[in-house]
C-alpha cells in the first residue's frame, strides 16, 4: 500500500484531534472464539492404538464385503465367443475389409456349449474391442435435441460429417447413429429357436426422455458410405432400443452392449446354435467382435474385481494391523518422548 | 555566554553555506538548474508560474482508470494470463470443453480481486480527503481566515498554532517567542522526539500580527523542490534587501509546532513538491518468500502440463492415422493426412483439457484466507491488544502472514521499540553503600528463566513513584539519610544532582507541578531524583540555580538556597563527563562533576581505594542489571586556584580557533583531585516484557540485531538489559573511537580519515572473523556478539569488506549497530536479506526506521506512540515489542503452516483431478475427449472442493497458542521451511498419482460388464460421473486426514461439499433444456444410484485412495516425527483452555525473597561492563554532522535560551 509521510503526518494530526472523543470507545477487540482461534476442535493424534484400530475396522468391514461380492460374481455364468476372425471364410481372410464391404453372404454359424446351468434371464451381449466410441470426434457427433423432438430435427450442427443428405437433415444424425452395430444373432437350442427379446435392453430414462416417441428415422444411411445398421423407418426412435443402447457411448475402447435377453433357462452342456450375420466392419481398424451370453447376480455380471479388491484391501489392513502391533511390542516408542524433539537431538542446538 | 554561543552559531552558519556534500535519505535527485521565485502574500504574481496545489493524492486509480488499470494489474499475474489464454483457446473449435469451463472460474477470480482493490483504494482516497480537508489559517486582507489544506497556495502567509502540523514547507517569518525562534518536533520525519529549534531571520520578526503581516511583500528565490530534508538554500528579497536563507528558516510539512504559541510563515513548497512528499517512496509492494516459491511450483506444474500435452500430441499423431471408419474421416480431411498438424492441434486441445492442473482458485483462496487471517485473527487478537494505549495489532497488508512464520533475523530499533525512552532513577551508591531495592526487568527475566517468580515488589508505604523516579529505599527518603553513616556525602550527592545539569524548570515552582525540560531524559531523571530526596531545583537564571533544600540543618526545615553557577564544562562524547563550578551562598567554591566511571576514577584524589573498589563493584552490578550508571564526584576549590583557572577558561572560551579543544584542555586542569561521592543508576525503562520476548525469540532460532542511532555505551547497555549480550559472551567491538582514528580526524584531511578508518575497520573485521571462526570450531565456545558503530559500518558495508562483515555477523548470536543513520539501517537489513538470503524482519517506531522497515521482508511498526511514520511504512503494526512473540510464534507460525497445507492441498487436488483425465486420454486414442462433463469440471475447483480448504487455512492448528509460545523451538520448522520443500511436493504428487490411478482404474476395470441384475451396461458418462463422485469424496475426506485440529466447520464444509456435489448432480442430471447441448449426463446419477455396484465402489475406492496416505502419515509420524507432533503427543491429554494462561502462573516469591534473590544475582567475577551511558543530545548533532549539516544548538543553548524566556524583563512581542 503506497503511503507517504505527509499523508501519515496529517493522519496523525487528524487522529490526535479526535483521540479525545474516541478514547471513550475502546478499540479493544471483542472476544469471540472465532477471532481468538479457540474454536472447540477435535485433535486426532495417530497413536498406535488408533492406527491399529482403524486397520482392524477396515479389515473387518472389507473382508465380508469381499466375500459377498466374490460369491455374487461366482454365481454368474458367462460364455464368451469371439467370432470376428472365424466368421470370415478362410479364402477371404487375406483381405477382410474387402470381404466385409463386398456383397457376399455374411451368414456364419457358431456353436456354443453351456458349461453350467444358466438361469433366466440370460443376457446376450456383443463385445467390441479397439472401437473408440469415446473418441472426441465421435462422441460429440450427435444431436440430443433432434433425437428428442421432431421440432428440432434441423439442429444438426454437431453432427458433421453425417449431418445431412442433399441439404435434408438426417435423423438421427451424427457419426454415432451412422455407425450403428448391425450384426445379428439368431440363437437356437436343439433346433428350437431361442427367443431373444429386445425389449427393455436400454435404460428406461433414455427410452422415455432422450428419444422421442414421435421421432422417426429420416434420410438415414442414404449417404455415399454406409456406416452400419439401418433403422426401421416407421418405428419411432424411442422403440428402437438397439439404437438407444448403441448411442449410450462406451467409456473405453473395449466395451459390451446389450443385444437382448433370453427368457428361458439353459442347462449344463446344452448346445446353442447361433446363426450370425457378420455385417459390421471392424476389420478396417482391427476390431474384435465377441458374442457374450451371461446371467447376472444382484451385483450385476461377472465381476471378480470388486470382490478381490475388497478382500485384498481387507487382508492388507489386517496384516498391517498385525505387523504394527508386533512392531509396537518389539520396538516401542514412548508417546511424546522429548528426546525426539529436534532441539534435543542436535547437541548444542538448544539456543 | 549567550553572546558567545550565538556568535558560535553564526560562524558555523556561514561556514555551512558551502556544503561539501549532500546526503539525502532516499536517492539523490538531480537539481534542476533553475530556481523558483515566490512572491509572498501575492497570489496574482504567482499565478503565471502555476505552482502545484497543496492537495495530495495517494490513490492508485480513479473512476475511469479503475477498470483498465485494475485489470492490467490483475493480468500482471502470470497465472491470470495463463487462464486468459486458456479461455481464449476454449472458445475455438479445437477445445474439447465448452468455454464456460475456463471462463467462469477466471471471471470469478477477477471479480473478487477487483472488489478487493477497489475497497483498498477507497480507503486511501478517504484518508487523502481527510488530510486535504484539515484546516489552516491564512492571511486574507488583514485577518486570518481558515481554509482547507488543499486550497493553500505557494506564497500564502499562514499562521500555525501550537501543536499543529505544518501543511506545507513553510518559510519561517516570525514567532510569538522572543528572538524569533520556534520549536518543532520532527518525530514524523526522523523519529526523534527531541525538539529542534528553528530561527527566523531577524528582519522578519515583526510580521506577527495580521496588520503587520499583510504589509509583508517579500520575494523568495530558492532551489527547486527536491527531496533533501536537511538542505535548503535561497534568498529572501525584502525591501530591496537580499537575505540568505538556510534550513533554519524552513519548516517542513510533516513536522509539528511545539512550545510556541503560534508562528507565521510563507508557503514555499506545496503538496507533492514538499520535501517530505518528494522523499516519500511508494512502499515497495512485498510478496512473501513462500509466494515466490509458489511461483516456482506453478512453473513446475506448467512444465508437467506441457509434458502431458506433448505425450498426448505425439500419441495422437501416431494413433489417428488408422482408418477408423467410424470417425467418418474423409480423404479430403487434413486429419487424414498431416500427422504434424494433428499433433499440433491436439497439443492445444489437450492444454485446454488439462488446464485444471493449474489451480486457478488457489490465488483467490489464499488471498481470502490471508485476508481473514489478518483482519479477524491478527487484528483482533486480545493477546496483542495493548490496553494502556488502546491499540490493537494491525495487519496493514495481508500478503505477508506466512512470512511471519519464517523470520530468521530481526532488526530492531532501540528507542521506543525496546525501550520506552523513559529514564527512571533506580538505584544509587553513596560512599560505598548501595541504595535502592527495586528489581529490574532483566533481573526479573533471569529469575523467571531460572524458574522463580518475582512478584511485583511491595512498595514501602509512601514510596514516591513519578515519571523519572522509581526509587525506593527508606534509608534515604524523607531526610532519613541524616542517620546514614555518611550524611555529608549524601548531601553532596543530592546537591550534585540538583546543581550539575542543564535542565530547565518550567511551570509552577512547586514540586508537584514543575516540569523539567531536559535535553536528555537521563538528566530529567536525576533532577527529579534530587527533588524527591528533598533538594528541589525550581528556578534557573543564567548565573544562578535555586534549590529548595529540606532536612539539611535539621529535620523538617526547608530553605531556599541560591547557588551561583560560575562555569559549565559541557558534556561531550570524548570527555564523557560534565562539570559545574558553583559558589555556595556562604562562599564555598565547589566543582561538581558527573561522568563515566573510568573518566571519573582517573581523576580522583589519592587514598580512597576502599570506596573506589566498592563503588566499582556496585557499578558492575548496576551495569549487568541493565542500568545506566553515572559516577559523581566533587572537589572543593580555593578561590586562588579557581581564579587563576578561570582566566585560562575565559581565554579558551574566546579563542577563535580550536575552541572546543582548548576548552577541553582547560577543563582537564580543574577536573582533578576529585572526591568520589558515589554513583547513580538509571533504568532506561525497557518496554514491558522485552527481555522475556527476546529470550523466547532466540530460543525460536531467531537472531536479533539492534540497530540504533544511540551511542555505543547506551546501545551496549540496552543490549545487556535485553539480555542480548551478557558477560559470558565474547564481544567484538569495532568502534571509530580509537586513538588512530581520532588522530586522523584531528588532522582533518577527509581522504586521509577515510583511508585510516577503512584500514582500521578492515583490520578489526579480519581479526574478529578469524577469532570467531576459531570459536566456531570449538564445541563449547562462548557465544559471540558484535558491536559496531555507524562510522565503521559505513566502511564495512563497502563492497570489498561486505562479505567479511556478513560472515562475521552471521556467526554472532547478537549484533549491535550503534550510531547508524536510517540509510545504514536499511543497508544492514538488505545485507542480510540479499547477502545471506535469510528472511528478515525490521521493527521500529520512528521515521528513521522507515527505510529499514521497507528494506526487510517484513516491516513492523510500533503503533500507539505519536509518530505514525513507521506504522505507515510497515506491514504490521503492534503496540509493544513483546507482541512479537504472539505475532511470530503464534500467528506467523500458524499462517505458514496453514498456507503450506493449503498450497499443497490445492496442488494435490488439482493434480489428482487432472491425472484421471490424463489416464483417460490414453484410452481415447489421444483424441482429447473430456472425461467429465463441462460443469463438473468447472465447478470442481470453485464449488465442490473450495470451502474445506479455506476452513483448513483458517482453523488448522498443530499445537495450541500457549504451547506455541511454550515451545518456541517449534518455530524453527518454519525457518527451515520444513513444510514447503520439494520433498513435500513429491510426496503429495505421489499421493495424487496413486489416488488418481485408484479412482480411474478401479472404476473402469470393474464397470466393464453388467452392473445390475437386469444386465445393463454403463456408458462413458456413467463411468466418469462415478469416478468424479469417488474423487470428490476422497479429496474432501483427505482434508480431515491432514488436519490436526478438526472443528465443526471442517465437518460442515467437508460434508457440505460432498452433499453439494450430490445435490448438484441430482438437479443437473434431472433437467433437460431445449437448448442444443449434449445432455450426456441426463439421469446418470439416478442410473448410478439404482445399482448396488455404485455403493460398493463408493465405499471401496475412497477408502483405498486414502489408505495409502494414511499409511504414509502414520509411518512418518512414528519413525520421523516432526517436532510439533511430539509436542502434540506430550500434551495430548490437555485441553486448550485449561492452559491458556499457563505462562503467567508460576511460583511466587515474597518481596524479601525477591530482594535476596536480586542480591544473589550479583556477578561472581569481575566483569567489564559497568553500565555507563549518558545521553546528551548526542544523536542530533551526530546525525547532522554526519550528513554534513550544521547542527546549531547544544543542549546548553537550549537551556539558556529557554531560561531567558522565563525572565520577566524580556518584553513579549
Amino acid at each position: 500500500m503506497p503511503s507517504n509521510s505527509a499523508s501519515s503526518s496529517a493522519a496523525a494530526a487528524a487522529g490526535s484531534a479526535d483521540s479525545s472523543t474516541s478514547r471513550r470507545n475502546s478499540k479493544r477487540p471483542k472476544y469471540s472464539k472465532f477471532t481468538q482461534q479457540e474454536l472447540p476442535a477435535c485433535k486426532p493424534i495417530l497413536t498406535p492404538g488408533w492406527v491399529i484400530l482403524t486397520f482392524l475396522v477396515v479389515s473387518v468391514i472389507f473382508i465380508p464385503l469381499g466375500v459377498v461380492s466374490l460369491f455374487a460374481s461366482q454365481d454368474v455364468v458367462e460364455i464368451v465367443d469371439r467370432y470376428d476372425n472365424d466368421c470370415i471364410p478362410a479364402p477371404a481372410r487375406a483381405n477382410k475389409v474387402a470381404y466385409i464391404q463386398g456383397a457376399a453372404d455374411k451368414t456364419c454359424n457358431r456353436t456354443i456349449v453351456v458349461p453350467k446351468k444358466m438361469k433366466q434371464p440370460i443376457y446376450v451381449y456383443y463385445e467390441l474391442e479397439n472401437f473408440y466410441q469415446n473418441h472426441r470426434r465421435y462422441v460429440k457427433s450427435r444431436s440430443d435435441a433432434q433425437l428428442r423432438s421432431v421440432k428440432d430435427e434441423n439442429q444438426i450442427d454437431a453432427c458433421k460429417p453425417e449431418d445431412d443428405v442433399n441439404g435434408k437433415p438426417i435423423v438421427p444424425c451424427g457419426l454415432i447413429a451412422w455407425s450403428l452395430f448391425n450384426d445379428t444373432y439368431v440363437l437356437s437350442k436343439n433346433n428350437q429357436t431361442l427367443n431373444v427379446s429386445k425389449k427393455g435392453i436400454a435404460w428406461k430414462s433414455d427410452r422415455e426422455h432422450k428419444f422421442g416417441k414421435n421421432v422417426f428415422p429420416k434420410n438415414f444411411q442414404m449417404g455415399n458410405i454406409t456406416g452400419g445398421g439401418k433403422l426401421i423407418p416407421d418405428v419411432p426412435l424411442s422403440e428402437q432400443e438397439d439404437l438407444i443402447v448403441w448411442m449410450r457411448t462406451a467409456a473405453l475402447p473395449t466395451f459390451r452392449k446389450l443385444y437382448g435377453k433370453i427368457e428361458t433357462d439353459l442347462q449344463e452342456n446344452d448346445t446353442i446354435h447361433v446363426i450370425l450375420k457378420n455385417n459390421y466392419n471392424t476389420y478396417s481398424f482391427d476390431g474384435k467382435k465377441k458374442l457374450v451370453l451371461s446371467t447376472t447376480s444382484w451385483l450385476g455380471g461377472k465381476n471378480d474385481f470388486l470382490g478381490i479388491a475388497y478382500l485384498t484391501v481387507g487382508g492388507i489392513c489386517f496384516f498391517l494391523a498385525l505387523a504394527f502391533t508386533i512392531m509396537y511390542l518389539v520396538k516401542p516408542r514412548r508417546l511424546g518422548d522429548p528426546t525426539y524433539l529436534s532441539w534435543n537431538r542436535v547437541p548444542g542446538g538448544g539456543r | 555566554m549567550v553572546r558567545s554561543s550565538s556568535l558560535n552559531g553564526d560562524s558555523s552558519a556561514s561556514h555551512r553555506r558551502t556544503p561539501s556534500r549532500t546526503v539525502t535519505l532516499g536517492h539523490i535527485q538531480p537539481q534542476a538548474p533553475s530556481c523558483r521565485t515566490v512572491y509572498c502574500n501575492d497570489r496574482d504574481s504567482n499565478m503565471p508560474v502555476r505552482f502545484k496545489g497543496n492537495s495530495i493524492s495517494t490513490t492508485k486509480y480513479n473512476v475511469f482508470t479503475f477498470l483498465p488499470k485494475g485489470l492490467f494489474e490483475q493480468f500482471r499475474r502470470i497465472a491470470n494470463i495463463y487462464f486468459l489464454g486458456i479461455s481464449c483457446l476454449s472458445l475455438t473449435p479445437i477445445s474439447p470443453v465448452s468455454p464456460i469451463t475456463n471462463v467462469a472460474p477466471l471471471s470469478m477470480v477477477l471479480l473478487v480481486s477487483l472488489i478487493k482493490e477497489a475497497f483498498e483504494d477507497w480507503k486511501r482516497f478517504q484518508n487523502d480527503m481527510s488530510i486535504n480537508n484539515s484546516t489552516v489559517e491564512i492571511l486574507q486582507g488583514q485577518q486570518w481566515v481558515p481554509i482547507p489544506w488543499r486550497k493553500l497556495q505557494v506564497g500564502d502567509i499562514v499562521k500555525i498554532k501550537q501543536d499543529a502540523f505544518f501543511p506545507a514547507d513553510i518559510l519561517f517569518l516570525s514567532s510569538t517567542n522572543p528572538d524569533g525562534i520556534c520549536y518543532v518536533e520532527t518525530a514524523n520525519l526522523d523519529g526523534e522526539t527531541n525538539l529542534k529549534i528553528r530561527k527566523a531571520l531577524e528582519r522578519t520578526w515583526d510580521y506577527l500580527v495580521p496588520e503587520k503581516a499583510s504589509e509583508f511583500k517579500g520575494e523568495i528565490q530558492c532551489e527547486q523542490p527536491n527531496n533533501s530534508l536537511y538542505t535548503f538554500t535561497g534568498n529572501l528579497v525584502v525591501q530591496k534587501q537580499t537575505l540568505p536563507l538556510s534550513p533554519d528558516q524552513l519548516l517542513l510539512r510533516g513536522c509539528s509546532l511545539r512550545n510556541t504559541e503560534y508562528i507565521v510563515g510563507a508557503v514555499v513548497f506545496t503538496g507533492h513538491e514538499t520535501k517530505v512528499m518528494m522523499n516519500a517512496m511508494n512502499a515497495p509492494s512485498k510478496r512473501s518468500t513462500l509466494e515466490k516459491k509458489l511461483d516456482k511450483l506453478i512453473i513446475t506444474i506448467f512444465c508437467v502440463l506441457l509434458t502431458m500435452c506433448l505425450i498426448g500430441a505425439i500419441g495422437c499423431s501416431i494413433v489417428t492415422d488408422r482408418e477408423d471408419l467410424y470417425l467418418g474421416l474423409q480423404k479430403s480431411d487434413w486429419e487424414y493426412h498431416n500427422r504434424l498438424a494433428i499433433g499440433f492441434f491436439t497439443f492445444f486441445t489437450l492444454i485446454t483439457l488439462f488446464s485444471s492442473i493449474i489451480p486457478i482458485s488457489l490465488y483467490v483462496s489464499i488471498e481470502m484466507i490471508k485476508f481473514i487471517q489478518s483482519t479477524q485473527f491478527i487484528n483482533r487478537d486480545l493477546n496483542m491488544y495493548h490496553a494502556e494505549t488502546n491499540t490493537p495489532a494491525l495487519a496493514r497488508t495481508s500478503n505477508l502472514n506466512e512470512e511471519l512464520g519464517q523470520v530468521e533475523y530481526i532488526f530492531s530499533d532501540k528507542t521506543g521499540t525496546l525501550t520506552r525512552n523513559l529514564m527512571e532513577f533506580f538505584k544509587c551508591s553513596i560512599g560505598g553503600i548501595s541504595y535502592g531495592c527495586g528489581v529490574t526487568e532483566i533481573e526479573r527475566g533471569i529469575a523467571q528463566r531460572n524458574g522463580l517468580k518475582v512478584h511485583e515488589e511491595e512498595r514501602s508505604t509512601g514510596a514516591i513513584r513519578e515519571k523519572g523516579f522509581n526509587f525506593d529505599d527508606p534509608r534515604l527518603m524523607r531526610g532519613a539519610w541524616r542517620n546514614e553513616p555518611d550524611p555529608d556525602l549524601c548531601k553532596e550527592l543530592f546537591r550534585c544532582l540538583a546543581i550539575c545539569h542543564t535542565v530547565l524548570p518550567e511551570g509552577d515552582e512547586s514540586p508537584e507541578k514543575i516540569v523539567y525540560q531536559a535535553a536528555s531524559p537521563d538528566e530529567a531523571a536525576l533532577v527529579t531524583a534530587a527533588k524527591n530526596f528533598g533538594f528541589f531545583f525550581y528556578r534557573r537564571t543564567p548565573t544562578t540555580v535555586y534549590v529548595r533544600e529540606s532536612h539539611v540543618e535539621k529535620m523538617g526545615k526547608i530553605q531556599d538556597v541560591a547557588y551561583e553557577i560560575l562555569n559549565v564544562l559541557e558534556f561531550n562524547s570524548t570527555r564523557k563527563r560534565q562539570s559545574v563550578v558553583c559558589r555556595y551562598p556562604d562562599g564555598r567554591l565547589v566543582l561538581y562533576c558527573k561522568g563515566a566511571d573510568n573518566v571519573i576514577f582517573e581523576r580522583l584524589a589519592d587514598g580512597m581505594d576502599d570506596v573506589r573498589k566498592v563503588t566499582r563493584e556496585h557499578l558492575e552490578h548496576f551495569g549487568s542489571s541493565g542500568l545506566r550508571t553515572l559516577c559523581l564526584a566533587y572537589r572543593d576549590l580555593d578561590p586562588e586556584t579557581y581564579n587563576s583557572w578561570n582566566e585560562k577558561f575565559i581565554q579558551a572560551k574566546s579563542a577563535l580557533r580550536d575552541r572546543e579543544k582548548k576548552l577541553d584542555e582547560v577543563a582537564e586542569l580543574i577536573e582533578k583531585d576529585l572526591t568520589l561521592i558515589g554513583s547513580t543508576a538509571i533504568e532506561d525503562k525497557l518496554q514491558e516484557g522485552v527481555p522475556n520476548c527476546i529470550e523466547t525469540l532466540s530460543r525460536a532460532g531467531i537472531k536479533i540485531w539492534v540497530l540504533t542511532g544511540d551511542k555505543m555505551e547506551t546501545a551496549i547497555n540496552i543490549a545487556y538489559a535485553c539480555n542480548l549480550i551478557n558477560n559470558d559472551m565474547k564481544q567484538f567491538i569495532i568502534s571509530s573511537e580509537t586513538d588512530a582514528i581520532r588522530e586522523a580526524e584531528e588532522r582533518g584531511d577527509q581522504v586521509e580519515i577515510a583511508r585510516v578508518i577503512k584500514e582500521e575497520v578492515k583490520k578489526e573485521l579480519r581479526k574478529s572473523l578469524e577469532e570467531a571462526q576459531l570459536y566456531m570450531h570449538t564445541v563449547a565456545g562462548p557465544k559471540l556478539a558484535l558491536v559496531i558503530d555507524g562510522k565503521c559500518l559505513m566502511y564495512a558495508l563497502d563492497p570489498s569488506l561486505r562479505v567479511t562483515l556478513l560472515s562475521l555477523s552471521l556467526n554472532c548470536t547478537s549484533v549491535v549497530c550503534c550510531r547508524v543513520s536510517p540509510l545504514q539501517k536499511a543497508q544492514v537489513t538488505s545485507l542480510v536479506r540479499k547477502g545471506a538470503k535469510k528472511i528478515t524482519l525490521s521493527i521500529g517506531d520512528g521515521a528513521n526506521d522507515v527505510s529499514m522497515i521497507q528494506a526487510a521482508h517484513v516491516g513492523i511498526g510500533i503503533s500507539g506512540m505519536e509518530g505514525m511514520q513507521a506504522v505507515m511504512a510497515s506491514d504490521f503494526a503492534i503496540a509493544q515489542f513483546r507482541f512479537l512473540t504472539d505475532l511470530l510464534l503464534v500467528h506467523g507460525r500458524w499462517s505458514y503452516l496453514r498456507i503450506c497445507k493449503v498450497v499443497m492441498y490445492f496442488f494435490y487436488k488439482n493434480l489428482t483431478f487432472t491425472l484421471t483425465q490424463f489416464w483417460f486420454t490414453f484410452r481415447t486414442g489421444f483424441s482429447g475427449q473430456r472425461f467429465y462433463d463441462d460443469w463438473f469440471q468447472s465447478l470442481y475447483n470453485v464449488f465442490f472442493t473450495a470451502l474445506p480448504v479455506i476452513v483448513l487455512g483458517l482453523f488448522e492448528k498443530d499445537v495450541s497458542a500457549s504451547l506455541s509460545k511454550r515451545y518456541p523451538e517449534l518455530y524453527r520448522e518454519g525457518i527451515r521451511n520444513s513444510f514447503f520443500k520439494w520433498r513435500v511436493v513429491a510426496v503429495w504428487a505421489t499421493s495424487a498419482v496413486y489416488q488418481s490411478l485408484v479412482c480411474y482404474l478401479f472404476v473402469t476395470t470393474s464397470s466393464f460388464g453388467a452392473i445390475n441384475s437386469s444386465g445393463k451396461i454403463f456408458g462413458l458418462w456413467d463411468v466418469s460421473t462415478l469416478v468424479f463422485t469417488c474423487l470428490v469424496i476422497a479429496v474432501n475426506v483427505r482434508i480431515l486426514l491432514m488436519s490436526n485440529s478438526i472443528t465443526r466447520w471442517h465437518y460442515i464444509t467437508v460434508g457440505g461439499s460432498i452433499l453439494a456435489w450430490l445435490v448438484f448432480a441430482f438437479v443437473y442430471c434431472g433437467i433437460t433444456t431445449s437448448r442444443d447441448r449434449n445432455e450426456n449426463v441426463y439421469f446418470v446419477i439416478y442410473v448410478l444410484m439404482s445399482t448396488f455396484y455404485f455403493y460398493f465402489t463408493l465405499l471401496l475406492i475412497p477408502a483405498v485412495s486414502l489408505l495409502g496416505d494414511f499409511i504414509y502419515q502414520w509411518v512418518e509420524r512414528w519413525f520421523y516425527p516432526y517436532d510439533y507432533q511430539i509436542v502434540q503427543e506430550i500434551h495430548r491429554h490437555e485441553s486448550d483452555a485449561s492452559k491458556a494462561d499457563h505462562l503467567e502462573i508460576e511460583n511466587e516469591l515474597t518481596p524479601q525473597e525477591a530482594r535476596s534473590y536480586a542480591i544473589s544475582q550479583l556477578p561472581r567475577e569481575l566483569s567489564k561492563h559497568t553500565g555507563f551511558a549518558f545521553d546528551s543530545p548526542g544523536y542530533e548533532s551526530f546525525f547532522a554532522s554526519q550528513l554534513g549539516v550544521y547542527a546549531p544548538q547544544k543542549a546548553w543553548d537550549v537551556a539558556r535560551r529557554a531560561s531567558m524566556r522565563s525572565r520577566p524583563k524580556v518584553p513579549k512581542k
